[in-house]
């Protein structure tokens, strides 16, 4: 792939709800490799933008392009919006990443059985193969989660909040893993959180998102 | 029945259902399992009330002579009803789901309460298919034919395939539709797919068992297996395995106590919903009490003592049986009914007694004492020796006394009719006891009782299932 083609690329583009537009004037393009952060205060359209930029909600105008098929992209939510009636085991939960290559009438092969396991050594949570998925803490469900997105060999990682409700030593885990991720894989990294000290600190590039509005910072000022 | 174990033979009269049992606790949990992961138990309460109102109607369809009567069975008619409703009632609130506003358990509740109404309306409007369809409202898993087996096996091994084929695609766009559409690009299909197959399942289910054991199979084992299982792959598999089993010892627990199977399966049900939880607990303590719990139920299951077999004809030679007539403890007069107009004339006309008819003692007598000789005794009945023992009814507390009193040698059989029942005429529930004793000191030689229902689904009128199961009840008896 070009590293100077976009990953994605929104010009002009109007998000929201059934008609209902939340953010208006989006044009960003992210590229391989690169490490945003966006910033903003709940319920401010962080969601919005990140569903638009994975095709779960249509622009309400302007554009929305994709350098590389939705099947490449790795994406964490948070945790806490999976429903804890599953009874998924930590390894059900990364297998999952890999269901898209997967045909339904295959027998689980061997290659996918051996990812399971390297992703999870990646992680650090290599031991906890068999736990019940939501037995674990905050942080030890993020690291399964990145490592869910991991198994679908994605050209970017797309994080929701990924350190809402972790403790610090977690939210530490989990920003050393992004880091090393986009630094020695060339992964590119889009995630949002609410805590603009934090983005500042992890991101190369900074969006800002507050009442509608969207627009870049870099060295603490605006673009 | 003597034993558990005996379920399993194929020549088990109840083989059939057994077998039927089996294939609704196995294949009903995987789809209740998924409404209850996703949050839709309801649907699986109101689909059932549903298709039953489905089945109502196209019986009422056919009394209006709207459709026709079909001489493969109502079965065949009432499953295209219940398939044709769920489908539609599916449909509309996929639809209402999408497009409708409101709470989606309220839509729930109101079609349940509309399908309960509609089913009772139905049947007000056809009183004269009310038996028939209450019978099959009712599911009476017991009065299977093989035909319905071979259709049952067909639909829900249907099932049973599509849900292991696709069992990661339903996974994925149950637990997590966004993830689904990245890599698959919609769930559209396989929300479809699964509500195809428990559509599918649902109303041939309520036809062969009745709404409420299909709601039951498809959310008790679910429940039961989700607290103690790790792992969706466990829990499915589980789930499926309570549900098997709650079938196995429900058939059981049925046919030894004489209790209905529906409400005896549910209740087991429950009671295993109840155990998962108290052994969930106590996995958290000691493994070892699990291993009690499973001993407890093994040794339970094999240590039913063999019933003594009947001893050998040449044991007693050249003494014979005596053959007293079958006692009548039921409560009812057990005549059988008149196939002759002219008898029955006559009774209306007071010129003939009903107590001239033929009763369900007779016939047994007369089985009992063919079947005997058949096996090699010299068969005597009593009022050959003694005249005033033409209408007695003895039991066997009596042997010593009339050995001694009216000079009786080998042994007697005595017969007892405790129930005998039919609310169709697909069986008969039956309690019936029967022991051969020794004439000399009244020693026990042989006992058996049978309390169960004995299908007589050929049967073509209220005689001849009367006579079908007379002969049930002795090849078992005898076997």
């Amino acid at each position: 792939m070009n590293d100077n083609l976009p990953l994605v690329s929104l010009k002009d583009a109007t998000l929201g709800y059934n008609s209902d537009p939340v953010v208006r004037g989006v044009s960003l393009e992210i590229y391989p490799g690169d490490f945003i952060g966006l910033a903003g205060a709940n319920g401010s359209g962080k969601t919005t933008l990140l569903r638009t930029i994975l095709g779960l909600l249509p622009p309400l105008g302007g554009s929305v392009e994709r350098g590389c098929p939705l099947a490449d992209f790795g994406y964490v939510p948070q945790s806490a919006a999976l429903d804890p009636n599953f009874p998924l085991s930590v390894e059900e939960i990364v297998e999952m990443g890999a269901f898209g290559r997967v045909r339904p009438y295959h027998f689980w092969p061997e290659r996918e059985k051996r990812r399971v396991r390297a992703v999870l050594e990646q992680v650090g949570l290599r031991h906890l193969l068999h736990r019940s998925f939501f037995s674990l803490s905050g942080g030890q469900k993020q690291r399964v989660l990145i490592a869910r997105a991991l198994m679908v060999e994605p050209k970017i990682l797309i994080l929701d909040e990924p350190l809402s409700g972790v403790d610090p030593e977690s939210q530490k885990a989990i920003t050393d893993l992004l880091v090393r991720l986009n630094r020695d894989q060339g992964l590119a990294v889009f995630f949002s959180s609410h805590d603009l000290v934090l983005v500042r600190a992890l991101s190369d590039k900074i969006l800002r998102v507050d009442r509608g509005r969207i627009w870049w910072e870099r060295n603490g000022g605006a673009q | 029945m003597s034993g558990f174990a005996q379920m399993f033979d194929p020549s088990y009269l109840l083989f059939p259902a057994v077998v039927a049992s089996v294939i609704l606790g196995l294949v009903l949990p995987l789809i209740g399992a998924y409404l209850i992961l996703r949050r839709a138990v309801f649907l699986g309460l109101t689909l059932p009330q549903v298709a039953g109102a489905g089945l109502a109607f196209t019986f009422w369809l056919q009394q209006l002579g709207v459709l026709p009567h079909l001489e493969a069975g109502e079965r065949s008619l009432g499953i295209i009803g219940s398939l044709a409703f769920t489908f539609v009632a599916m449909g509309l609130l996929g639809y209402l789901e999408r497009h409708g506003s409101g709470l989606a358990e309220g839509r729930l509740a109101a079609a349940y309460a509309l399908a309960g109404a509609l089913t009772i309306l139905f049947i007000v409007f056809n009183p004269a298919g009310e038996t028939e369809i209450l019978s099959l409202l009712k599911g009476e898993v017991i009065a299977m034919s093989g035909a319905d087996i071979k259709v049952m096996a067909l639909v829900f091994g249907l099932v049973l395939v599509g849900l292991i084929y696709f069992r990661r695609e339903l996974l994925l766009s149950s637990f997590d539709r966004d993830l689904a559409f990245l890599l698959r690009g919609g769930v559209a299909a396989w929300d479809l797919l699964l509500y195809f197959l428990s559509g599918l399942s649902i109303a041939v289910g309520v036809i062969m068992a009745g709404p409420l054991l299909v709601f039951s199979f498809m959310v008790l084992p679910p429940l039961a297996a989700k607290g103690i299982s790790r792992g969706m792959a466990r829990f499915l598999l589980l789930a499926s395995l309570i549900g098997a089993l709650t079938a196995l010892l429900g058939f059981y627990v049925s046919v030894r106590l004489d209790w209905p199977l529906g409400p005896t399966d549910v209740t087991l049900g429950c009671a295993f919903v109840f155990i998962a939880a108290g052994l969930r607990r106590m996995l958290a303590r000691t493994r070892a009490l699990v291993v009690l719990a499973s001993a407890v139920v093994l040794i339970w299951g094999c240590s039913q003592r063999p019933a003594a077999p009947l001893p050998a004809a040449e044991a007693l030679a050249p003494e014979p049986v005596w053959l007293f007539r079958v006692k009548n403890t039921s409560g009812l007069s057990l005549r059988l009914p008149s196939a002759n107009p002219l008898r029955s004339l006559a009774e209306m006309a007071g010129r003939l007694s009903p107590d001239a008819r033929a009763t369900v003692m007779d016939a047994m007598r007369a089985a009992l004492r063919e079947e005997l000789q058949r096996r090699g005794f010299v068969v005597r009945l009593p009022e050959e020796k003694d005249p005033r023992l033409a209408a007695a009814t003895p039991d066997a507390k009596a042997a010593p006394t009339l050995a001694r009193e009216g000079g009786f040698g080998g042994a007697m059989l005595f017969t007892d009719i405790r129930r005998w029942e039919t609310d169709s005429r697909q069986f008969v529930r039956a309690w019936v006891e029967l022991k051969l004793v020794r004439a000399s000191d009244g020693a026990l030689l042989w006992e058996r009782t049978i309390r169960r229902a004995l299908p007589t689904p050929g049967a073509a009128d209220l005689g001849q299932a009367y006579g079908d199961a007379v002969k049930a009840l002795l090849a078992e008896a005898f076997q």
